[in-house]
C-alpha cells in the first residue's frame, strides 16, 4: 500500500536571534550567530564559570506579539517560548481556525526551572530549625508561579493544546537532547499511519538557570572557556571545550500532502524517515564509536527508502563537546562509507549558532534542515578554524555555501544514550 | 488533556507475554493479583520525613524494604542516577523480561524501549537540604555562597539534571540491559501510559522491533504534587484512609506510587498456547466519548473517583459496556501518576489467565447495585477484557484485551 507523503507546511521558532523565523534564517545565513555574556539569577559577579549562552532577549519582542497570551500567563520561560513558536507555526501554515481542533500536539520539553526564591521558602522564620517541605508548604502561596514547583513537564503540551481546542492525539515527549527530534518523528509516523492529518510538533527549553547550568558544568558538559569571547561554541574544532546552552523552541506544521494540497498551503520541504536508537553505553557519554548514532541514521534512511549515496547534507548535533563531535564524526563515515560518500556530504552544526536548546534542540535544527532543502543554502559551522584531526569532514566552516540540496539528515542525540536521526528531502510535486 | 484517536486495526494481535510491577501491595505479578483476590488494599497511612498532613491522610506506598529488594536489580554504579521510581521500574522490567523468558542480550530479537513517567519531575528537597543548610545565615540564603558552593562537586548533586529529566527511566533501563533499540519516552499519567503503548504497538506491526518493552513509572510522594492533586479533585482531603471507588461511602480517592512493566510481541511469533492480546487502543478527552464497538466484554477494569456523585456519573459510561463484570485495581495501589494503564493491563491480562473477576477491595454498598461490581473474587469465565482509565488531567483511553488460542486464530488468519 503507497504510503501517504508528509510535509512540512509551517514554521514557528524563538530563538536567541528573535521570535521569528525569518530572522533566524537570514542571520544565520549572514554567519552570525546570537551567543552573548550571560550569568545566572543572583550569580552576577561571582566565580560562576558558565559566561555565555544564547539566550532569548524579551525586550526585543515584536510589538504584534506582546499581547500573546503567553507573556500574561503563569508558565515557565520554556513553555512560554514554545506556546509563542507554536503560535508563529500556525499563523505561517495559513492553516484555517477551524481546522485547529484536528491538529495533533506532540511537544517536547526537558529540566524545569527552579527559582532560588522557591528555595528559600524551606527556611523557618526565626533560622533554628533545618531547611523542610513543611516551611514551603506553609508559605504555599508565595511559591513562584513560574517556576518548577508548580508547573510540570507536560505545560508546553498542554497550553498548546488547549489554545487549540486539540482533540489529539496531544503526546509528551521527554527524551533529553532527542525530545524534539522524537516529537517531529513521533508525528511524522503517526501522520503516515493515518491516526492523524495535522501535527504541531517540536519543542521549547530553557536550562538557563542556576542549578541545571551548574549540574551541566559538573558533568563536563557545558564550557567555561573564557579564551574565545562569545565565539566559545566551536563544533568539530579542536578548541572545542563544551556546549553553550540556548533557549526557546520551535514548532513545525506537519501534514499529509494530500492535506495540504487540499487547502492551498504551500510545503516547506518533505519529511521522508525517521529513526531512533539506544547507545546502551553511558547515561552521560555518547558511545565512543558512535554505534548508537549510526544506527539511527540508519534506520531512518531506511524508513525513508533512501540510499546513503543520496543524501546532500547532515544536520549534525554537532555540540561542541569533544565526545560527541568526535563519535558523531564516526558515525557518519560508518553510515556513508560506500563510496566515501562521507567526503561528498556537507556536514552543518546550528549549535554554533544558536547555541545548544537542550531538549528542544531538535526542533530549530530540523527547521534550518528543511529550509536548506527549500533554498539551497547550507548554514555554516562557526569557530570551526582548525579542525580537530578526528573530525575530517566537510563541516561548511565559517560561511554559508549555495549547494543544492535534495536529501538531508538532521541527527539528535541526548543524555542517556539516546539518539533520533530524521530524513528531509526538498518537496517535489511527484514523489521522490 | 491528551486525547488520541481510535487505533482499532492498529494494535491487533499483540500478545502481553511479561508482566512485572513494584506498587504499594509489593513487588511482581503475584503479590497484586494476590491482594485484589483477598481484597487487601496496600493503601496506607501517608508517611514523609518531609511534612505532615491531616487533611491527606494515606498513600498506597512503595515500602522501603521492597523499595530496598528493588535496589538489588539495578547495578550499583547507576543508582546514583536514579530516582526511587526508575529503580522500581528497573524492576518492574526484570520481572516482566523474567516471565517472557527473554534475555535482551541473547536473544537474537530487535527489541524496544517505550517509557513513561508521572509525577513531578523536579527533584527533591533533599538534593537541596545540606547546600541549603550550609549557606544560610539566620534564616536567609547567601545567594552568593551558593553559587561558589555548588561549583563544588560535592556541594550540589552532579546528576540532579539527570535525575530531573523525564527520561531517566528510558536512559537507566537500556543501560541495565545494554539495549542498543528504537526507542520512545514520554510522560504523566494515562497520556503517557496510551502513547509508550502505541509507539510500542506500532513498532512491531510495521515489523520494525520483535519485541517491545514498555516500561512506567512514577510517584506522587511530593507535598505540591499533592495539594494539586487535592485541588484538581482527584485526591481526598477529608482524612480518609481508604479509597473505595464506586462504594457509596466514598471518601475520595487516595495517590499511589510504583512502577510497571509489560513485554509485547506480536502473537503470529508466538509459539502455539494461549495468550492474552491488546487488540484495541482508544482514547478521547472526555470519558463519556470513548467510543465503544459492540463485542462483548465479560470484565470490565475501570478507573473509578471514589466520590459517589462521580462514580454515578461514570456509572452511566460503564453501563454502555455492557459488561457482565466490572472491577478496578486502584482501590489496592492508590491513584497513579507513572503507570496506571499498565497495572490496568496486568491486573486484567492475570484475571483473563486465571478465568477469576478480581473485587473491588474495600467495596460494600455499589453507588449503583444494578451494575455487575465484583464485591467478591469469583471464577468465572473471561475472555474479553475492557480497559477504561481515565486522568485527572482530562485524558481518558481504552484498552480492549482478549484471550486467544494462537493455534487456533493462526489457523483462522
Amino acid at each position: 500500500m503507497r504510503r501517504p507523503r508528509i510535509v512540512i507546511s509551517g514554521l514557528g521558532a524563538v530563538t536567541g536571534f528573535g521570535f521569528e523565523w525569518q530572522t533566524l534564517w537570514s542571520e544565520m545565513l549572514l554567519g552570525r550567530h546570537c551567543i552573548r555574556p550571560w550569568q545566572p539569577e543572583g550569580a552576577a559577579g561571582t566565580s560562576f564559570p558558565i559566561r555565555y549562552a544564547a539566550a532569548v532577549d524579551e525586550q526585543s519582542l515584536p510589538a504584534y506579539l506582546q499581547t500573546h497570551p503567553a507573556w500574561s500567563s503563569e508558565l515557565e520561560k520554556r513553555a512560554r517560548y514554545g506556546w509563542v513558536a507554536a503560535s508563529q507555526a500556525l499563523t505561517d501554515s495559513r492553516l484555517s481556525s477551524v481546522q485547529w481542533r484536528e491538529v495533533a500536539v506532540l511537544a517536547a520539553s526537558g529540566a524545569p526551572h527552579h527559582w532560588l526564591s522557591d528555595m528559600q521558602l524551606a527556611f523557618p522564620d526565626d533560622g533554628d530549625e533545618q531547611p523542610s517541605w513543611r516551611h514551603v508548604m506553609r508559605r504555599a502561596d508565595q511559591v513562584r508561579r513560574d517556576g518548577a514547583l508548580r508547573q510540570s513537564s507536560d505545560r508546553l503540551a498542554r497550553v498548546i493544546a488547549n489554545e487549540l481546542g486539540s482533540q489529539g492525539p496531544v503526546l509528551n515527549i521527554s527524551s533529553a537532547c532527542a525530545g524534539a527530534a522524537q516529537a517531529i518523528g513521533n508525528a511524522f509516523h503517526m501522520l503516515r499511519r493515518g491516526e492523524c492529518e495535522l501535527a504541531l510538533a517540536g519543542g521549547a527549553d530553557s536550562v538557563l538557570n542556576l542549578d541545571t547550568m551548574t549540574a551541566l558544568y559538573l558533568l563536563g558538559a557545558a564550557s567555561s572557556e573564557t579564551r574565545w569571547g562569545a565565539d566559545l561554541c566551536r563544533p568539530f574544532d579542536a578548541a572545542r571545550a563544551g556546549l553553550v546552552a540556548g533557549e526557546g523552541g520551535a514548532f513545525l506544521l506537519l501534514e499529509t500532502l494530500e492535506h495540504a494540497l487540499a487547502r492551498g498551503a504551500e510545503p516547506y520541504a518533505e519529511i521522508l524517515g525517521y529513526g531512533t536508537s539506544l547507545d546502551g553505553y553511558k547515561l552521560t557519554a555518547p558511545e565512543p564509536e558512535g554505534r548508537g548514532a549510526s544506527q539511527a541514521m540508519a534506520a531512518a534512511l531506511d524508513d525513508a527508502g533512501v540510499h546513503p549515496e543520496q543524501v546532500d547534507l547532515i544536520n549534525a548535533h554537532g555540540t561542541s563537546t569533544p565526545l560527541n563531535d568526535r563519535s558523531e564524526t564516526l558515525a557518519v563515515k560508518r553510515v556513508f562509507a560506500r563510496n566515501q560518500h562521507y567526503r561528498r556530504l556537507s556536514v552543518s552544526a546550528n549549535k554554533s549558532q544558536f547555541g545548544h536548546l537542550i531538549a528542544a534542540a531538535g526542533a530549530p535544527e530540523i527547521l534550518v534542515t528543511a529550509l536548506s532543502c527549500r533554498e539551497d543554502w547550507v548554514t555554516p559551522t562557526l569557530n570551526l578554524n582548525e579542525a580537530d584531526p578526528d573530525c575530517d569532514l566537510n563541516y561548511c566552516p565559517n560561511e554559508a555555501k549555495q549547494q543544492r540540496v535534495d536529501i538531508a539528515i538532521s541527527n539528535s542525540f541526548g543524555f542517556g544514550g539516546l539518539n533520533a536521526s530524521l530524513v528531509l528531502a526538498k518537496y517535489r510535486s511527484e514523489a521522490p | 488533556m491528551t486525547p488520541s484517536r481510535s487505533l482499532h486495526a492498529e494494535v491487533s494481535a499483540i500478545a502481553l507475554c511479561g508482566a512485572g510491577c513494584v506498587l504499594a501491595t509489593g513487588i511482581g505479578v503475584d503479590a497484586l493479583w494476590g491482594a485484589a483476590c483477598a481484597g487487601r488494599s496496600g493503601i496506607r497511612p501517608l508517611q514523609s520525613k518531609h511534612f505532615r498532613s491531616t487533611r491527606i491522610a494515606a498513600f498506597g506506598h512503595v515500602s522501603a524494604d521492597d523499595h530496598a529488594r528493588c535496589l538489588e536489580s539495578v547495578p550499583r554504579h547507576l543508582q546514583r542516577y536514579c530516582t526511587p521510581s526508575v529503580i522500581w521500574g528497573v524492576s518492574a522490567v526484570q520481572q516482566s523480561l523474567h516471565e517472557a523468558g527473554l534475555d535482551p542480550s541473547g536473544s537474537g530479537l530487535r527489541f524496544g524501549l517505550y517509557t513513561s513517567q508521572g509525577g513531578y519531575t523536579h527533584p527533591s528537597l533533599d538534593a537541596y537540604a545540606e547546600l541549603l543548610q550550609e549557606c544560610s545565615a539566620a534564616g536567609k540564603l547567601n545567594i552568593r555562597r551558593l553559587a561558589a558552593r555548588i561549583l563544588q562537586e560535592s556541594a550540589l548533586d552532579p546528576f540532579l539534571v539527570l535525575k530531573s529529566l523525564s527520561n531517566g527511566l528510558l536512559g537507566i533501563v537500556s543501560l541495565c540491559y545494554k539495549l542498543e533499540a528504537q526507542c520512545g519516552a514520554y510522560m504523566q499519567g494515562v497520556a503517557g501510559n496510551q502513547a509508550a503503548l502505541r509507539e510500542a504497538c506500532s513498532a512491531l506491526r510495521e515489523r520494525r522491533i520483535d519485541v517491545a518493552i514498555v516500561v512506567a513509572a512514577g510517584s506522587e510522594m511530593d507535598a505540591l504534587a499533592l495539594t494539586d492533586l487535592v485541588r484538581a479533585g482527584a485526591i481526598s482531603c477529608e482524612g480518609a484512609m481508604a479509597f473505595t471507588p464506586y462504594d457509596s461511602k466514598g471518601r475520595g480517592g487516595i495517590g499511589g506510587e510504583g512502577a510497571a512493566a509489560l513485554i509485547l510481541r506480536r502473537q503470529d511469533d508466538l509459539e502455539i498456547g494461549h495468550a492474552v492480546c491488546l487488540t484495541e487502543i482508544k482514547a478521547h478527552t472526555d470519558f463519556d466519548a470513548l467510543p465503544f464497538a459492540d463485542t462483548h466484554v465479560d470484565l470490565l477494569i475501570s478507573h473509578g473517583a471514589g466520590i459517589p456523585g462521580i462514580d454515578k456519573e461514570l456509572c452511566a459510561v460503564l453501563a454502555r459496556t455492557g459488561a457482565t463484570h466490572i472491577s478496578n485495581s486502584q482501590a489496592l495501589t492508590g491513584i497513579l501518576s507513572g503507570s496506571p494503564s499498565l497495572v490496568d493491563l496486568i491486573f486484567a491480562r492475570e484475571a483473563l489467565r486465571v478465568q477469576q473477576v478480581p473485587a473491588i477491595a474495600g467495596l460494600k454498598r455499589a453507588v449503583m447495585p444494578a451494575l455487575p461490581f465484583a464485591c467478591h473474587t469469583k471464577p468465572a469465565s473471561l475472555r474479553h477484557a475492557l480497559i477504561l482509565n481515565r486522568d485527572s488531567n482530562g485524558f481518558s483511553a481504552g484498552y480492549r484485551l482478549e484471550r486467544r488460542c494462537i493455534q487456533t486464530e493462526s489457523r483462522v488468519a
